[in-house]
């Protein structure tokens, strides 16, 4: 077996008295598609967050490839935060460049790679329109876009789909396809049991901070007996999903 | 559609710098602003010139206006060369000479009493408008001046006319020693100062919250550090200020240079300011660490609040605390030894201004100068770091306020 890119080791993370992540430990093998799966609140941004070394861990270790992550540490990283935003007074061009070249790359290799992918998602008449004019399927197009243009060998989805129009969430299923084609790692957060069900090669549940089910998908399942990842979804955070809605 | 030709995410502060200058050079509100003053330096240049054009001509054309004239003179003082000279008709008494006025023979009357010094001289004329009006008084004045001039020497008539010509020579420390020219040159770091805080104080403050606002912060920190992103943002500063200042000079310096008589600007030779390099090099330190300290603390005010709205009611006690001061300019250079001066010289958020006007004004010794430099030196390195932390960890609070406690507990 190959060294793990993301290794998780024994997690703990507490906002003030809160604890979010009791001791969480897991880990993606480079190439696979990773599902990190959870209900609202029990800590899967958390956790991204900390493995990218945006909130320190209060206890444990978060490493990839080998390390902490830091941004200088040469690691093609694609990261789609469940927070969206981008520039909103600047052109599109302008903040696709922008983040081109933070990510390495010269100027004119990035203005290509935007305008390419412009053409790709039909908004080659939005190049030079400022972003706040775009409408918010357009946003995240270019949100996308900015996510995979250094190329990424970790390419890191929390909640892609928050917010897609049925085509635009087509268009990410295939560019996630394509990512996994060219065998980068994709770590994939999401409570669509039917996006997993498609992509995903191995899966971790959390549940109130902790590990509920880890393992292929079809190891999984048959934890639960063959229920379908809806199912198992429902078992898990029935109750969860319940006292939300009455809330 | 991968692009090879690529570096890895290293030293992109330029990047920064050059996106942070450019998206702000392509703002209109920008260049409303930075034109704003210079627009209204302009303008008040331009009213001044047209003011004093205006003013010239009228004087001139009131020396040159003939209008009749009558005096009644009990002082004896007016001489006949005088009544001459000026055309005056005599009027044998006061009656006469207001009858004379408002039956229209007469533009103007002059009751001259015997004693000056304790009686008034009455002036009837005819009404040529509020500003016109003043002509009167100028005339007789001028007819008084020439008769008692005539009755003295050319010397005592300079000194009661006040025409005689001064020239003063000061020394310090047994040297020739120019007080106000020797201000100038320090004094420019502490106008320099001024400018760029009045203009820039908010875009400083605001320059970390788009990125919390706009949600695009959790991109940033995965793909630069944190600090390269606050140092290109305050380079990028620098440089738009520099803009700014050139800006508003370019204006007076064509100024001085075109219309210097037009604008009653004092003539002064440039080539006689006097040039202390050891004053310059002190206010240049000043300059730099207050310009670095007062960007840390409203960077770090920025990073700490949800909004740029929320982030504009700190300007304000920032604003006070840095020109504040300035209401205790007189105490600064005569009395730069009290304890008050003292305090407000060293504690960081106040020193700026009494520092920079102690060494522009001359009062500042070297070690002070180097101790405030010192001081202020230390704070900004606290406050830039301060502004660091807080974005770095402070980022994610999109709807809260940050405690100060909570973001130090966290480990780095």
């Amino acid at each position: 077996m190959k060294q793990p890119i993301v290794i998780v080791d024994h997690f703990k993370m507490q906002f003030g008295s809160t604890t979010v992540i009791e001791d969480l430990s897991f880990n993606v093998q480079p190439g696979e598609t990773f599902g990190l799966l959870g209900s609202n609140g029990s800590g899967k941004t958390t956790t991204i967050r900390a493995l990218l070394g945006i909130y320190p861990p209060t206890g444990g270790t978060l490493t990839v490839s080998g390390k902490p992550y830091k941004v200088d540490s040469g690691i093609r990283l694609g990261y789609l935060p469940e927070e969206r935003g981008l520039y909103k007074k600047e052109k599109v061009i302008d903040i696709m460049v922008y983040f081109g070249q933070l990510k390495g790359m010269t100027h004119n290799a990035a203005q290509t790679w935007s305008e390419k992918y412009l053409e790709r998602v039909e908004l080659t008449d939005k190049r030079d329109v400022r972003l706040d004019k775009l409408s918010g399927g357009q946003q995240q197009k270019i949100q996308l876009g900015i996510t995979i243009m250094n190329d990424p060998e970790l390419l890191i989805l929390d909640e892609p789909t928050k917010g897609f129009d049925p085509v635009n969430r087509r268009l990410l299923m295939t560019i996630i396809e394509e990512h996994q084609n060219a065998g980068a790692t994709v770590i994939f957060v999401t409570h669509q049991m039917e996006e997993v069900e498609r992509l995903c090669d191995r899966i971790i549940l959390l549940k109130d901070g902790k590990a509920e089910a880890y393992g292929s998908v079809v190891d999984v399942k048959k934890s639960f007996g063959g229920a379908s990842l809806d199912d198992i979804f429902l078992k898990v955070y029935g109750e969860q999903i319940e006292e939300a809605s009455r809330a | 559609m991968a692009n090879k030709s690529r570096r890895l995410p290293v030293h992109n502060l330029t990047t920064v710098f050059r996106f942070e200058v450019m998206r702000t050079l392509k703002k209109k509100s920008f260049w409303i602003m930075a034109l704003a003053f210079p627009l209204l330096i302009g303008a008040i240049i331009a009213i001044v010139f047209f003011s004093n054009k205006t003013t010239q001509k009228a004087v001139s054309e009131t020396k040159n206006q003939q209008f009749s004239l009558g005096i009644t003179d009990k002082s004896g003082m007016i001489t006949q060369a005088v009544f001459d000279a000026y055309k005056i008709k005599q009027i044998p008494d006061r009656v006469s000479g207001i009858s004379d006025v408002t039956a229209g023979k007469l533009d103007a009357y002059f009751y001259v009493p015997t004693n000056l010094a304790t009686q008034s001289i009455e002036i009837h004329a005819n009404d040529v408008g509020l500003f016109n009006n003043s002509r009167y008084q100028s005339v007789v004045s001028s007819i008084l001046s020439s008769s008692a001039s005539a009755t003295v020497s050319s010397d005592v008539a300079m000194v009661l006319q006040n025409r005689v010509k001064y020239e003063s020579t000061t020394y310090k420390d047994g040297k020739k020693y120019d007080g106000f020219k020797q201000v100038i040159a320090p004094g420019v770091f502490l106008v320099m100062f001024y400018l760029v805080i009045a203009f820039f104080g908010n875009q400083m403050l605001t320059s970390t919250t788009e990125e919390k606002e706009n949600r695009v912060i959790e991109m940033i920190l995965t793909t630069i550090e944190a600090r390269t992103l606050i140092i290109g943002k305050i380079l990028s500063l620098i440089v738009l200020a520099t803009i700014q200042i050139c800006l508003i000079l370019i204006p007076i310096v064509v100024a001085y240079m075109f219309a210097r008589s037009q604008l009653s600007i004092p003539d002064i030779d440039l080539r006689s300011i006097p040039l202390n390099p050891a004053r310059i090099a002190v206010g240049v330190g000043l300059f730099m660490s207050s310009f670095l300290f007062f960007t840390g603390i409203l960077t770090s005010i920025g990073a700490a609040v949800p909004t740029a709205k929320e982030a504009g009611g700190f300007l304000g006690i920032v604003m006070i605390m840095i020109f504040g001061p300035l209401y205790a300019v007189t105490l600064f250079v005569s009395s730069p030894h009290t304890p008050l001066v003292t305090f407000l010289s060293y504690f960081p958020l106040t020193a700026p201004i009494p520092l920079m006007l102690r060494n522009a004004v001359g009062n500042l010794s070297y070690p002070a100068a180097i101790l405030g430099i010192t001081i202020l030196s230390i704070s900004a390195v606290l406050a830039l770091g301060l502004a660091i932390r807080l974005f770095r960890y402070g980022a994610l609070e999109y709807s809260r306020r940050l405690n100060i406690r909570e973001i130090f507990s966290r480990k780095p």
